[in-house]
């Protein structure tokens, strides 16, 4: 009986050791240790053994169960070890193929800009106010110090809709629009389309502005001018330059034009700002006593700024796009460029 | 407008160069467009005398001249040009010397004779536009004189513009004033002199004002026996620097003194003028007049003229009539120098479309104290230039006195007002520099009288910002100012517009912006109904296509679809406003409407996709998503809509309100556009949108117990819409019933002809415990009995 079991060890052990899969492993411990496997039919046989005998056969069987087991986890590693080997070698992929994907979506570049424009602003406490562009000539001029028949009215090439209606010439109509709404203090910026008479080259019949107005008792033109300045240098970045001319516009006193140092050549003087190393890119001013009489606004006891500026211009600048006309085309060529 | 700075020069001293003048002038408000030095690259030119000029020996075309330029022998020149003779004088370039544009001028040989240099035109010295032969020089040229310098090519040109405030601006006496101020130098004016006959003006013509609000002051002078001629070197290059072309001394005198003192002067050819009198009235309806253009213009009753005893000869302050103009043949010259009405000047400008340069320094407002000093102006260069002789007087009509304005300046105001301490010494002296002058004062405020050429101030803002401007904009420090609120709120869609334009770019979308026109013609041709056609339509509209503004933004999706045709796929929106008139205001209402379209193949064309192109779904499941993050219930139905398929297109609706539309673009208007057929389109009213008062987001408890799937497949009727059978089990599950998904739907070989298979998973889970089979179980048998009973489902 020894010898049976002796021998029974002996195949077990070549056969694990000549396995190789898990899956054969567990064939040979059912084979070997199972409920009906070799070692448990040569058990059921101590029985016809001499009581002397019985422990020590069982003892030995028993070794011999432990020494399969033992064999069979330790070669178990080793197989499932090799298993995960070939299952790695068999997964190879070639890691260079482009990856399953949409593509990403474009915001329309005007937005984009519009909306870092916005969040600037809104960071130092405005909020956005919006009004019709179909708008009536008192919001679009006369309210805004611009009667019938004032020299200003050239500049703004208007589209008529009917007596007293237009498409608003810029968005500062609703400046009023807004005054007329609350009391000081005012903090708004209004981002919108506007229209004129225009279209070539560098002009589009419809483009986008974006305008300020601060109203409170103590608003100077020096906040003015630190308002915009930080706006610039966070918009075109620290390096930018900035300077203030004096202009003229029927509803700001004192009055001035914003330039900033070339985005392109750096104020040396290149094509894009006609050798001067400047770029105009702003107006703005000192709300005009007549506006507020407009808005029944107390000039004595309040004053205020407002500005106004192409937020087309800022996106061409910023992107360095050559015409405005590419901003409306709708070419998705040029669209998922941003 | 074009200012000459060596003329400029000729009233005030300026102590700066070209390049420092032109920064201050930028600062002091006055832009500079472009700076221009024609006489820059010139070099080596000189004023040459023809001495001999003979045939060529090899060349037809060519002459071998001898020219003297007072240094050393006269040299040896050939020349292809016929208008010279000897005698003539011309520019000569050297050998060495250098054109415009950096052309270089060299001795060489030509057809074996030497030339030593060369004659030029006045197109080669860019003086002229395009010329025919060389230029020929004024005899009284000195010989060997540089170029540059006789034809004052040795001078920068300004380009400047000027805004609307300050037509003063507009001339060299104005300019010069405020630079003097700013550089506090004296303003040089020229010295007037002329001798006047014994004879009064008033024994041979009369002025005579009818409508003194048109025109409040109107002054004129007689000179007799002129002889019309060229203007002299000076008085020509003058106005060629400013642009204008020399036409005789009488016109070009007038020219002149416009742009010297912005103040328009007209000269009549008095003896075409009725009874050679003067009269200043309003045009009769329908009186008429041939302006100097050659134009017949017909009049109203609003526009001013200036008359003679019978009929008009002049739109006053615009242009002068054909009739009474000043021709080679004028002997007696009346001369008027007037003060017009801004605002009537403009109106008949406008009405005209006739905005001369005249008309536009009317219309800006002219200075009324400086009438009769150009009128003298331009009459003491007449009686130099064109002899004749002046009667004596002025006749001066002045029926409406226009008295200056006095504005008061508080110095503390300064400083409120742009935030920096200017001292009140600078405050009062800037303005008397100006021309303003102090008619009272005291510690805190001074009043002071407005200049009659400075109609653009009026308060004391205007005061501030002269301070403002001579102190220096620069100067002024920059400040954060502290931002405060009312508590208004004026706009509440900005940041959900936001919102969604976000998601959309999320999920590969990219945004287009169109102009918000539209034209009625392709709505009709895009079968869109009568509700869209009511449309706004603009007045004076770019093209038809541009006629009217959009109640819809499709027709632009659909451009862009036809300007991209060549691309595989195309996912793009555009959020804007469309305009709808409303019959009950005066202004339309402006909604903003997002409209999507994707077209052609559904995934990039890439080795890990299949071809599939979009369909109904892919679009559909967008606008779900947009719904779902706002949080908005909607229904959707069927919807007949011509532009798109009858079987795939439907709207949607919340408590019956349509939201918007979805769609197939219809097969013929695809073909039609030549666009991918399968095409599909949406259009969401946001203002609805986001009128609806969306569910609050609030927390769910998650259950700590398992849940339990069951699947179900049955059979209906093929027509049956899958909605039915979500909206028939909505109530049932007691709480239990979590989630129900669609996982298949199959029509085909497998079920019969009239029959489709719907799959459907149900969810089980309960917060309070792990639920038993049996419960689930008797909820499913409900769900079949229910299904089986409403639409006689079979279960497969």
């Amino acid at each position: 009986m020894i010898e049976e079991l002796e021998q029974i060890k002996e195949s077990a052990l070549q056969k694990i050791k000549e396995s190789d899969s898990t899956d054969f492993l567990e064939q040979i411990r059912v084979e070997f240790l199972g409920k009906k496997g070799k070692i448990t039919e040569v058990l059921k046989k101590l029985g016809s053994l001499s009581p002397e005998e019985r422990p020590k056969i069982g003892n030995i069987a028993n070794e011999i169960k432990n020494i399969i087991t033992n064999n069979i986890q330790q070669q178990y590693q080793v197989v499932l070890e090799k298993e995960f080997q070939k299952k790695i070698e068999q997964e190879q992929i070639d890691i260079t193929l482009p990856g399953r994907t949409y593509g990403n979506g474009h915001m329309h570049v005007i937005n984009q800009v519009m909306n870092e424009i916005t969040s600037i602003f809104i960071q130092m406490g405005f909020q956005v106010a919006s009004g019709p562009e179909v708008e009536t000539e008192y919001y679009n001029f006369e309210s805004l110090n611009t009667p019938e028949d004032h020299p200003a009215r050239d500049v703004h090439d208007t589209f008529y809709i009917k007596p007293g209606v237009v498409l608003r010439t810029h968005t500062s109509p609703v400046q009023m629009r807004v005054m007329e709404k609350t009391k000081p203090p005012v903090a708004v910026i209004v981002p919108g389309r506007v229209y004129r008479v225009d279209n070539d080259a560098s002009h589009s019949p419809m483009f986008n502005q974006m305008e300020g107005l601060l109203v409170d008792e103590d608003i100077t033109f020096a906040d003015l001018k630190g308002t915009l300045m930080y706006f610039v240098h966070n918009f075109f970045g620290k390096d930018t330059a900035v300077r203030f001319r004096p202009h003229y516009f029927p509803f700001t006193e004192p009055s001035a034009e914003m330039d900033i140092s070339c985005t392109v050549c750096k104020g040396k003087g290149c094509r894009v700002c006609k050798q001067s190393g400047w770029l105009e890119i702003l107006g703005c001013g000192m709300v005009h006593p007549k506006v507020f009489q407009y808005a029944g606004y107390d000039n004595e006891k309040y004053q205020g700024y407002a500005f106004g500026f192409g937020i087309d211009r800022m996106a061409m600048l910023k992107f360095a796009i050559p015409s405005i006309n590419l901003l409306f085309e709708n070419n998705i060529k040029f669209l998922e460029q941003f | 407008m074009k200012i000459s700075l060596n003329w400029l020069k000729e009233y005030c001293n300026l102590p700066v160069s070209f390049k420092e003048l032109a920064e201050q002038m930028t600062m002091l408000g006055i832009e500079i467009e472009s700076i221009e030095e024609p006489g820059k690259e010139i070099e080596n030119i000189f004023v040459g005398k023809i001495l001999d000029i003979q045939q060529h020996p090899q060349a037809d075309k060519l002459v071998v001249c001898k020219t003297d330029i007072g240094k050393g022998e006269p040299l040896q020149i050939i020349c292809g040009a016929k208008n010279m003779k000897v005698g003539d004088k011309v520019p000569t370039a050297i050998d060495g010397a250098t054109l415009p544009g950096g052309f270089k001028i060299t001795r060489r040989k030509m057809r074996g004779i030497e030339s030593f240099g060369m004659m030029c035109s006045g197109a080669e010295l860019k003086v002229e536009e395009d010329s025919e032969g060389l230029l020929i020089l004024h005899p009284d040229m000195p010989i060997g004189e540089d170029i540059k310098k006789v034809l004052g090519l040795d001078d920068i040109i300004f380009e400047i513009e000027i805004t609307p405030n300050r037509g003063d601006w507009a001339s060299y006496i104005g300019l010069a004033r405020e630079l003097s101020a700013y550089y506090n130098v004296p303003l040089t004016l020229p010295k007037i002199e002329f001798i006047e006959e014994e004879k009064t003006v008033s024994s041979v013509s009369s002025v005579t004002i009818e409508c003194p609000d048109y025109c409040p002051r109107y002054s004129g002078r007689v000179i007799q026996n002129v002889r019309i001629s060229s203007s002299p070197d000076w008085l020509a290059r003058k106005l060629m620097s400013a642009g204008q072309r020399p036409i005789n001394n009488i016109v070009d005198i007038t020219n002149f003194v416009l742009l010297e003192t912005g103040h328009p002067l007209h000269a009549f050819d008095l003896d075409k003028l009725n009874e050679n009198r003067i009269v200043v009235r309003l045009a009769k309806d329908g009186e008429e007049i041939r302006t100097l253009d050659g134009e017949l213009r017909t009049l109203n009753s609003n526009q001013m003229i200036i008359a003679d005893a019978i009929k008009p000869q002049a739109l006053a302050g615009i242009m002068g009539g054909a009739d009474s103009e000043v021709d080679n043949g004028t002997v007696n010259v009346f001369l008027e120098s007037a003060y017009f009405d801004p605002v009537s000047i403009r109106r008949t400008a406008r009405h005209h479309n006739l905005l001369t340069e005249a008309a536009q320094h009317f219309q800006r407002g002219a200075d009324l104290e400086m009438v009769v000093w150009a009128l003298n102006r331009a009459t003491a260069l007449i009686q130099e230039l064109a002899g004749g002789e002046v009667l004596k007087g002025v006749l001066d009509e002045y029926p409406k006195k226009i008295e200056r304005k006095t504005v008061k300046l508080r110095y503390k105001r300064t400083e409120k007002r742009t935030g920096v301490d200017i001292d009140k010494n600078f405050q009062k002296s800037t303005m008397t520099k100006l021309g303003f002058t102090i008619k009272d004062e005291n510690e805190e405020e001074v009043f002071f009288t407005v200049p009659s050429w400075r109609h653009d101030v009026s308060l004391e803002e205007d005061l501030i910002e002269e301070i403002a401007r001579f102190y220096g904009y620069d100067k002024i420090p920059n400040t954060i100012p502290k931002i405060r609120q009312s508590g208004a709120v004026f706009d509440t869609t900005f940041k959900k517009t936001h919102r969604i334009r976000e998601l959309l770019v999320h999920k590969g979308f990219t945004e287009c912006y169109s102009w918000t026109f539209s034209n009625p013609d392709i709505m009709k041709q895009l079968k869109f109904s009568e509700d869209y056609l009511n449309m706004v339509f603009l007045q004076n509209p770019l093209s038809k296509n541009l006629s009217t503004l959009r109640t819809t933004i499709i027709p632009n999706l659909l451009t862009t679809a036809q300007k991209n045709h060549l691309e595989d796929t195309l996912s793009v929106f555009e959020i804007g406003p469309v305009f709808i008139p409303d019959v009950k205001n005066l202004l339309p209402n402006e909604p903003q409407k997002i409209g999507i379209l994707i077209s052609g193949i559904a995934h990039p064309r890439l080795w890990c996709y299949d071809r599939r192109q979009y369909d109904f779904f892919d679009l559909k499941g967008v606008i779900e998503d947009i719904l779902n993050e706002l949080q908005i219930t909607y229904r959707v139905q069927r919807l007949e809509f011509p532009l798109f398929h009858s079987g795939q297109s439907m709207r949607i609706t919340n408590q019956n309100d349509e939201l918007g539309i979805v769609g197939k673009i219809s097969p013929k208007i695809a073909h039609e556009l030549e666009i991918n057929e399968n095409t599909y389109i949406s259009e969401l009213n946001l203002e609805k949108i986001f009128k609806i008062i969306s569910k609050k987001k609030l927390y769910k408890t998650i259950s700590e117990f398992p849940s339990t799937s069951r699947d179900l497949s049955i059979l209906v009727k093929r027509t049956l819409p899958v909605s039915d059978i979500f909206i028939s089990l909505k109530s049932i599950g007691e709480g239990i019933l979590q989630k129900i998904e669609l996982f298949d739907v199959y029509t085909g070989e497998q079920v019969p002809k009239d029959k489709k298979s719907v799959a459907l998973g149900f969810t089980f889970c309960s917060e309070e415990r792990t639920l038993t089979d049996s419960e689930i179980d008797a909820v499913m048998k409900q769900i079949i009995e229910k299904l089986q009973k409403q639409f006689d489902a079979q279960i497969r």
